[in-house]
């Protein structure tokens, strides 16, 4: 049991806040950790680099380490890293950066540090922010109620299949992919399967969790020429367990239910904006009054949310 | 007769329960206002209450209710009426997954549609949907009646057991182990008597009664036929 939200935005604004407020209502369902995919507003070049460390008593020469990683490839820090850090032994980074010649070469070789430094998003748009903890302490620890932005996903996590690890939370990125990030309510029974196929095919994972596995999955369907509909209508017959994802890009947030519609999905949309939750008195934090809920309850369901102009894609 | 009214909005559930448990005794009706879709309210009611809620509420709405006359205005979450033994519960709007799982006694009427496995496990009583029935509904159902006037989804009455689905309207799909009979004029009456009080009363309907095929009871069957129907 996990417990996920999306939220989409009429125009920019506190999404962070709003993202927040969803998951707080949802901490009972997963108090191991909690995330955010913020998607702010998008940068002509450059992406903005969320990160994790390991040893704080290197910290500087890891990421200068990573820095290096990245000029080799072209490309350079354009601000100084923004360390977050408390208590626990992992402190949070954030760092502006330009282009690299070719981002998924550069990730590529910057994976080699996972040991001690890792990368958690880069998005022309997408900063992803997890942590250990409920929903308030992650946001207060990083600021998320702050953020601006169009639209997001959040997540509760209770750790069933992986460890209870600070990176091992979600949301996902959909590693190398830019801008993709993924949460995730349910199990993948095929995983090892799927992530044995998948690393063969040159992709990286840093966990043992299987909701990296499907942000991995349906970006290399979408490589391979899918639309974003198709790659969520395949991952209902070709991906087993009972799982409900939602799967975010700059222009909107998809979502695909399992064959065996285990796991529930509830929807407000109105006047232009969108919540989304795993249960109905979340998204009632941030749509108060009483409205028509869509119920996603049955099986095998996907849809397509759009930012901007909206409209539900199928 | 005056009316009790109790505010939920984002007071603990526990509090708002044990007002509600009060206010029972006063024989009064109850009117809980601002549900903002909260879980677990109205758990463990006891017999004899008359109680009003205003708006959606979340999950386990009325469960294990021991005969108190229940009434959710708008939508509820996952298994309303779960365990309950006595009593009424009307949805107006739309059930959500597991509705009246494992119930033992008394009846749920659903003004909308119910979602996947409406009445899992039930062991009595029965569920009156006018709308349509969710995937799966009546998966293992032991006992009682599942009663859907606007049709079923997929794999409807999956592994039922003693329990019984009846159907107005189109089913998407059969479950496994199931047997589509025509029923007689008596069990059509016994049906009807269900709908009457509830206004539902209709002669004209088509109804498709669905029981147990019984090839995978006590799952010791050495047919291999019936274990590739899973």
């Amino acid at each position: 049991m996990c417990g996920i939200a999306g939220r989409i935005l009429g125009a920019p604004g506190k999404v962070g806040r709003d993202l927040v407020d969803l998951m707080e209502a949802q901490e009972h369902r997963g108090a191991d950790s909690t995330g955010f995919a913020i998607y702010g507003i998008p940068r002509e070049s450059g992406y903005v680099l969320r990160g994790m460390g390991f040893n704080k008593t290197q910290m500087d020469r890891d990421i200068e380490n990573l820095k290096s990683t990245l000029t080799d490839h072209g490309g350079d820090f354009l601000s100084d890293p923004k360390i977050v850090s408390d208590h626990n032994r992992h402190y949070c980074f954030r760092i502006e950066m330009s282009d690299p010649v070719d981002l998924a070469a550069w990730v590529r070789d910057a994976d080699t540090l996972t040991s001690t430094i890792e990368i958690q998003s880069c998005g022309r748009s997408l900063e992803i922010i997890k942590d250990m903890g409920g929903a308030l302490d992650v946001a207060d620890k990083h600021g998320v109620r702050d953020m601006i932005g169009t639209h997001g996903l959040g997540h509760a996590r209770l750790a069933t299949e992986s460890s209870v690890l600070p990176n091992a939370s979600h949301p996902f990125w959909a590693r190398p992919f830019s801008d993709v990030a993924i949460v995730h309510n349910g199990q993948i029974t095929d995983y090892f399967t799927w992530r044995d196929r998948l690393t063969r095919a040159g992709y990286q994972f840093l966990t043992e969790n299987d909701s990296e596995l499907i942000a991995v999955w349906v970006s290399d369907q979408m490589k391979q020429g899918l639309t974003m509909e198709q790659a969520l209508k395949k991952s209902i017959t070709s991906i087993d367990g009972v799982f409900t994802y939602m799967i975010a890009t700059p222009d909107g947030i998809g979502f695909a239910k399992d064959r065996f519609a285990m796991k529930p999905l509830v929807v407000i949309d109105q006047n232009g904006e969108l919540a989304a939750a795993t249960e109905e008195q979340a998204v009632r934090r941030v749509v108060s009054e009483e409205t028509d809920v869509i119920n996603h309850d049955g099986p095998s369901l996907m849809g397509i949310w759009g930012v901007g102009n909206r409209s539900m894609a199928a | 007769m005056s009316e009790i009214e109790i505010e939920v909005g984002k007071r603990h559930i526990r509090e708002i329960n044990q007002e509600i448990q009060e206010a029972c005794k006063s024989g009064k009706k109850i009117r809980v206002v601002n549900t903002l879709s909260r879980h677990n309210l109205g758990v463990g009611l006891p017999d004899g209450a008359d109680i009003t809620f205003e708006g959606s509420v979340g999950y386990y709405c009325g469960g294990l209710n021991t005969g108190s006359h229940v009434t959710i205005e708008r939508n509820c979450g996952w298994a309303v009426g779960e365990g309950m033994a006595k009593g009424h519960i009307t949805v107006g709007g739309y059930a959500g997954m597991s509705c009246g799982a494992a119930m033992i006694g008394g009846t749920i009427h659903v003004k909308g549609d119910a979602g996947p496995r409406c009445g899992v496990a039930m062991k009595g009583g029965n569920i009156v949907v006018e709308g349509k029935i969710g995937y799966q509904s009546g998966f293992m159902a032991h006992s009682g009646k599942i009663i859907a006037l606007g049709g079923a989804g997929a794999s409807c009455a999956d592994a039922l057991w003693k329990g019984e689905v009846w159907v107005a309207g189109e089913i998407e799909s059969l479950g496994v182990d199931v047997n589509v009979i025509e029923p007689t004029a008596e069990e059509v009456a016994e049906v009807d008597a269900i709908l009457d009080p509830l206004g539902l009363k209709d002669t004209s309907r088509d109804w498709r009664k669905m029981v147990s095929g019984e090839r995978l009871w006590y799952f010791e069957s050495r047919d291999a036929s019936a274990w590739l129907m899973i």
